[in-house]
């Protein structure tokens, strides 16, 4: 099994096709990750059809490859212009920019870079030892087990990083809602379809995700038609000194424990990661006052933590099909259009594929390394493309790649409709991941639930007799109201 | 001033009805015999379970909002709403023209929209990015589009 895996990662580093193409889209993921409002998760949803045609092994290197060096390229405009190019990156922001206008922006960069660099490739070294472990644990599950993992995974929407907890779940229920469209798997019988037969086997992801994701932020993005983008000037990038590396890497370790950790947690993803990161670094740190105003470990703790969120995350996507990020949501689409079931089989059947795409995400995070470090600055003025150019060629791309999935309309016109759903809910202060974790959990948790019910002849109660189904749900109660047991136990105490 | 107190309520309002207009849908849907269901769940059962919690939520957020009240939402600039009006403007056009003429009507308007004053580069964009993309899905993705008049011409 090792060799196979050593092998297996050893291939990616032979195939010059694969090379190549990881090449060419860390240039496209940091372009992605350098545009303010396009990141990983809009930037993945809108090349998702063109990895249609392409072997199943390419395609999800492509994607994941999208996630790694966007998320990492958010830093470059977060540090140059004080706009994240990503959510995760808006934790650089705070320390990134301060250190720029005192005129090291290319310090900056280059910790960003080097943190960034070390996050990545320690989580997809935890990536290659846990998964495999996580996938003989989850060899044990059953219709119960998983039921109540899904449950879990949807009840962790209710701390993802927008929006508040209670909006979100509402958010999530209303993607499981949106898996009900179509005809009931068991039965048959048809569901929310109003005549529409093109609905028959229910909504696809690829459209509901263009809408959600892209065409949501266009709309969004047209309320910032005006903003003027102000760059701070920079010579060079600088590798991080003697002194640099002293200062941060108690920081970078901790950041990666913390990002890798919270990537594995369902429905987490790299923004909270860097948040904890960031204010972990902060924690920790002997120079607090120098926080906010250009620190160094402010950086690097914000920069791993993103960026190791992204290993993390695909363990429970690639092992339990239940995504970690509104990206991964979009990787595990992938996954499936492909032909690569996610779960435990995925990982003794077809164990070459996933450490080629492991060993693809370490190559990637190596080139956006290299990237980053010789020509962030050329990447930085990508940023300065107007949007009025710009977003109305993220409209022709989503149309476009919602058509041709399955090339029907239809799903033109539903990207088009979430999109408006999407835009409306987030003018509200709804996030819309949650909506997309929900849709791809819906089946599962509906599914899972049915076959329970048959296991145990319909006596519902006897899903917590199962050790492990209870304590995911006994998980899930603590996920959803600890925050308020605990407030009102901090209040009694006072 | 009244009007605009309650009109924080407006969301969960909408929301509430939402679920509600499922349930009763859901109420609608037919029945499978017990031989085929068994101990399991009718189709209608999941989803009026997940409106009844939805419900209970939108309890929680209405209470929420009574006890904090949320920021107010600023209305949209003419941008937002043009490009809504955009895309319906793309489905007419889709449907009763092409594809590629929806396409490249909608990124020259919008790039006018957005404030691009140069009418050149609007209409360059308009037309080198409807082109490339269908060369790329067309030669290297091999993906038919939908016919209307440009496709007609192209496919015969």
């Amino acid at each position: 099994m090792f060799e196979q895996a050593i092998s297996a990662m050893a291939s990616v580093m032979v195939d010059p096709y694969l090379l190549g193409l990881i090449f060419a889209t860390t240039v496209l993921g940091v372009i992605i990750g350098v545009l303010p409002g396009l990141g990983a998760t809009t930037g993945a949803a809108l090349l998702l059809p063109f990895t249609l045609t392409m072997d199943p092994v390419h395609a999800i290197a492509v994607l994941a490859t999208i996630y790694v060096s966007a998320t990492f390229a958010g830093s470059i405009t977060a540090i140059l212009i004080n706009t994240p190019g990503t959510s995760a990156a808006a934790a650089t922001t705070f320390d990134g920019y301060p250190l720029a206008q005192k005129g090291e922006a290319g310090r900056a960069l280059g910790i960003a870079v080097i943190s960034s660099t070390v996050g990545g490739i320690f989580s997809v070294l935890i990536l290659c030892f846990a998964a495999p472990l996580l996938a003989r644990v989850a060899y044990e599950f059953r219709s119960p087990e998983y039921f109540a993992l899904t449950v879990f995974g949807l009840s962790m929407l209710a701390s993802i990083s927008a929006g508040g907890a209670v909006k979100n779940l509402i958010g999530g229920i209303f993607g499981v809602w949106l898996s009900t469209i179509g005809a009931e798997r068991v039965t048959g019988i048809e569901r929310f379809m109003f005549g529409n037969y093109e609905l028959y086997e229910g909504l696809h992801f690829v459209p509901i995700f263009i809408g959600l994701f892209a065409i949501s932020e266009l709309l969004v993005q047209s309320k910032t038609v005006d903003k003027i983008i102000k760059t701070v000037s920079m010579k060079a990038v600088k590798l991080p000194t003697k002194e640099d590396y002293k200062k941060i890497w108690k920081t970078i370790l901790r950041s990666c424990g913390i990002g890798t950790f919270i990537g594995v947690l369902p429905a987490e993803g790299a923004t909270v990661a860097s948040m904890i990161g960031y204010s972990e670094a902060r924690r920790w740190s002997k120079n607090k006052k120098e926080f906010g105003k250009g620190s160094i470990e402010g950086i690097a703790g914000a920069e791993a933590a993103n960026n190791a969120a992204t290993g993390g995350a695909m363990v429970p996507t690639m092992v339990l099909g239940i995504p970690g990020s509104g990206t991964t949501a979009i990787i595990l689409v992938g996954l499936m259009v492909h032909g690569l079931r996610p779960g435990v089989y995925l990982f003794t059947e077809q164990v070459e594929k996933v450490y080629q795409i492991f060993g693809s995400m370490f190559v990637a995070n190596v080139m956006f390394m290299l990237m980053g470090l010789y020509a962030a600055k050329l990447f930085a003025r990508v940023s300065l493309v107007p949007t009025q150019i710009l977003w109305p060629i993220v409209f022709a791309l989503s149309v476009i790649g919602a058509y041709a999935f399955q090339g029907q309309l239809l799903d033109v016109w539903l990207a088009l409709i979430f999109g408006v759903i999407g835009f409306f809910a987030r003018r509200h202060g709804f996030s819309v991941a949650p909506i997309a974790v929900g849709l791809i959990l819906g089946e599962m948790v509906e599914t899972n639930l049915q076959h329970s019910l048959k296991m145990f002849d319909g006596q519902w109660w006897l899903i917590l007799t199962q050790p492990l189904a209870l304590m995911f749900l006994i998980f899930a109660f603590l996920g959803l109201c600890g925050p308020v047991i605990f407030s009102w136990i901090t209040k009694q105490k006072d | 001033m009244k009007y605009m107190k309650n009109k924080i309520y407006l969301i969960p309002l909408i929301l509430a009805i939402f679920s509600l207009s499922v349930i009763a849908i859901s109420l609608q849907l037919d029945t499978s015999p017990e031989m085929i269901v068994g101990d399991s769940m009718q189709a209608r059962s999941f989803p009026i379970f997940l409106m009844i919690l939805k419900l209970f939520l939108l309890g929680i957020l209405t209470y929420q909002f009574y006890k904090n009240k949320p920021k107010a939402v600023s209305l949209e600039k003419y941008h937002t709403w043009g490009s809504m009006l955009l895309f319906l403007l793309f489905y007419l056009l889709t449907v009763y023209t092409d594809m590629f003429i929806g396409i490249f009507v909608v990124i020259f308007l919008m790039s006018i929209l957005w404030g691009e004053k140069r009418l050149w580069v609007a209409f360059l964009t308009a037309t080198v990015t409807p082109g490339l993309v269908f060369l790329l899905f067309d030669f290297v993705l091999k993906i038919r589009f939908p016919r209307g008049i440009l496709m007609n011409l192209y496919y015969g």
